[in-house]
């Protein structure tokens, strides 16, 4: 059952074996194991629930609609776009549906750094094919490529640098090219209409426009939470609820649990690793039509880059980032898009001629999420080594649109910085492009925050999911993952935490697999 | 208030400009008559936070097909409804940007100057050492153009031509999503 909050005043109460904080990648996917063995599960939204005939396709709405702080949110000093959504399904509302398997050597990371021995390709492969089956996942097929997909793959191809199709979750695709807008035709395969309708179906249920505010702890163990029902045309409180559980999972988001955690159990670690990936856009001007609307916006990837390459004397060499195909909508773009008055406007003309890539930088200084009085907040500033990759991933860039034919590359900073050729990359494409608010950067997979670790002192729960202070208190998204991924989370969010779902259910004694 | 303003107090410069932005008056609607004129009943914006965001439009949206009284229009409703701490941080921002004309040696404000000025005024706020300065301009042009560009009015300019749902009759795959309450 879905029990849309802002209907509601007065207190609901609830009791179940879990209560789940959130309902994206990490809170759908557990919540629907344990629903699937028989847990009574209770979820818990912020968000609003939307279906498909709410998504208009209108840049806007959806921004206004599930976007967090309305698509207006930022880093505190304005360098750092953040994009994430709250709604019923959380950020696979919003996610293109890009389904990438953790890369090996990051897993080896977290093994050898935060003692998650646990996290093996063979420990998750059974977790990550289970989640690849129920969401239709697949190599995009040829027809969903738009042609800034297939332009990107001929300058790669061109240049001998690695990239393919991605895996994407949707079924039946029709390509119209706005899934970051909410699929308005339910063939995006999001939380919202795979987990969350099964979990309801199976008698969970799930309370959308509900804030948690407190966490309810009794005798050192988390029995339930608590918080405000929110109407949701003033987000002011209009009733509470209250839901009394066995055991209580945090899955937010990695800012949502991060200000929950600052909020009821501030812990040194908490918010002290914000992970964001930093997008840095470049657009190309083709000089004629170019399809960039249509399709899905990454059809493509550009990989060859993932990789840190490092000197003999340990000076950075090149990579450390991936490239996304990315086409924007005209109010992005507008605002993403360098230069001012008639020049501006000059840019904009060109619309519909533009290519776009979008960098996911392996970024190896996070950030942070705190409370400034009663404000969440939160920070980054690209430093050190980033700066170089963001400067090489913007080189890159220009050269494989080049080698696909690009008139002109277009780095939307505000020196207005344009290369037309190779012997141009270098001189005109520098570190000042990437300095804070030197152009629009945004940040969109937020890991880190309360992350998962043998070591109490450098984490927040333990290898399984659970606090290292507070027993029964799970954390299963974002937060929970230790350092950025290097390539889009969502997977390896989904794979965590249908693993910590597993090991719930087994050390509960319940019946079934 | 002030404790909300950390879009302003975490840059250079910025505890001064913080000081700075408390001190400047609210101004009145004889002041600034442009809200009243264009009939927009506001709903967090003074006035004068209104003129100075449809002053910006005038002088940032060139030739691009939309009134400067509807966008502006628009971000007032915008910041009604997200709240603080961004709602806050944009309305200091706009009343540094209306005042501080001062540093480039211009004795009008940012509202009485011509659209031509205010360009060349908010190109020095761009190209600030200051990153105050850097981010104040990259809040107010980002959220001007962004706002521009989502009226359909500026379609025929970007040759933009909607969203799907507008224009063909897809079905909706059925999703049983329970009993909804």
């Amino acid at each position: 059952m879905i029990v849309e909050g802002y209907r509601y005043s007065g207190t609901l109460r609830d009791k179940a074996d879990v209560v789940v904080v959130g309902t994206g990648a990490g809170g759908g996917t557990l919540a629907a194991y344990l629903s699937d063995r028989g847990w009574d599960v209770v979820m818990v939204e912020k968000g609003g629930f939307y279906r498909a005939e709410d998504f208009t396709q209108r840049e806007e709405h959806a921004m206004g609609l599930f976007n967090g702080r309305r698509g207006l949110d930022s880093t505190v000093d304005n360098a750092v776009m953040l994009t994430y959504a709250e709604a019923v399904g959380g950020c696979t509302v919003h996610y293109w549906g890009d389904s990438f398997r953790t890369p090996e050597d990051r897993l080896e990371k977290w093994r050898t750094e935060f003692g998650l021995d646990w996290m093996t390709p063979e420990e998750l492969d059974p977790h990550w094919t289970a989640i690849e089956e129920e969401l239709g996942i697949h190599i995009t097929e040829e027809r969903l490529f738009n042609e800034n997909n297939r332009l990107v793959r001929q300058g790669c191809e061109a240049l001998g640098i690695e990239g393919s199709a991605v895996p994407t979750a949707r079924v039946d695709c029709i390509g119209c090219g706005w899934t970051q807008f909410g699929c308005a035709y339910n063939r995006k395969s999001s939380q919202l209409i795979t987990t969350i309708p099964r979990v309801s179906r199976q008698g969970g249920r799930i309370y959308s426009d509900a804030r948690v505010e407190r966490i309810l702890i009794e005798n050192g163990r988390a029995v339930g939470v608590e918080g405000s029902l929110i109407d949701r045309e003033t987000q002011r409180p209009r009733g509470r609820f209250r839901v009394d559980a066995e055991h209580v999972v945090l899955a937010g988001g990695a800012i949502g649990t991060a200000e929950l955690l600052l909020r009821n159990v501030p812990e040194p670690i908490v918010g002290q690793r914000f992970y964001v990936n930093p997008h840095f856009f470049v657009f190309a001007d083709f000089g004629r039509e170019i399809d960039n609307v249509t399709g899905i916006p990454c059809a493509y990837s550009v990989h060859g880059f993932r990789k840190v390459r490092w000197g003999p004397n340990g000076q950075y060499l090149g990579g450390g980032y991936t490239m996304l195909c990315s086409h924007q909508s005209p109010g992005l773009t507008a605002a993403i898009l360098p230069e001012a008055g008639a020049a501006h406007a000059e840019r904009m003309r060109k619309y519909r001629r533009l290519g776009s890539l979008m960098s996911v930088i392996d970024e190896e200084h996070p950030g942070r999420v705190y409370l400034d009085g009663d404000v969440r907040r939160t920070s980054f500033t690209l430093r050190g080594v980033d700066v170089l990759k963001a400067v090489d991933y913007m080189k890159n860039a220009a050269r494989i649109f080049l080698a696909a034919g690009a008139q002109e590359v277009w780095i939307p900073d505000i020196y207005g910085t344009v290369v037309r050729s190779e012997a141009e990359i270098e001189d005109r494409i520098r570190a000042r492009s990437v300095a804070p608010n030197a152009q629009l950067c945004a940040g969109s997979h937020f890991v880190g925050t309360a992350p998962l670790g043998a070591d109490p002192d450098n984490s927040f729960a333990g290898p399984t999911g659970e606090s290292h202070r507070i027993r029964g208190l799970y954390v299963a998204d974002g937060a929970a993952v230790p350092t950025s991924v290097s390539v889009d989370p969502s997977l390896t969010i989904m794979g965590v935490a249908r693993w910590i779902a597993a090991g719930m259910h087994e050390r509960s004694g319940r019946a079934g697999a | 208030m002030l404790d909300r303003r950390g879009f302003l107090r975490n840059t250079a410069g910025g505890a001064a400009a913080l000081a700075a932005a408390t001190l400047i008056s609210p101004g009145c609607a004889a002041e600034y008559p442009q809200a009243e004129m264009d009939g927009v009943a506001l709903q967090t914006l003074t006035p004068k936070q209104y003129a100075v965001v449809r002053a910006a439009a005038e002088a940032l949206l060139v030739d691009v097909p939309v009134s400067p009284a509807e966008v502006a229009a628009s971000v007032d409703r915008e910041l009604a409804l997200v709240g603080d701490p961004i709602e806050g941080d944009m309305k200091a921002v706009l009343g540094l940007i209306e005042h501080l004309t001062i540093l480039g040696g211009r004795l009008r404000r940012f509202t009485a100057l011509s659209p031509e000025a205010r360009l060349r005024y908010l190109g020095t706020w761009r190209e600030s050492r200051f990153k105050l300065r850097r981010a104040a301009f990259m809040a107010l042009r980002a959220v001007v153009y962004y706002t521009a560009y989502t009226h359909d009015s500026t379609r025929p300019l970007t040759g933009f031509e909607g969203p799907w749902p507008e224009r063909y009759r897809i079905p909706v795959y059925p999703v049983d999503f329970g009993e909804v309450v």
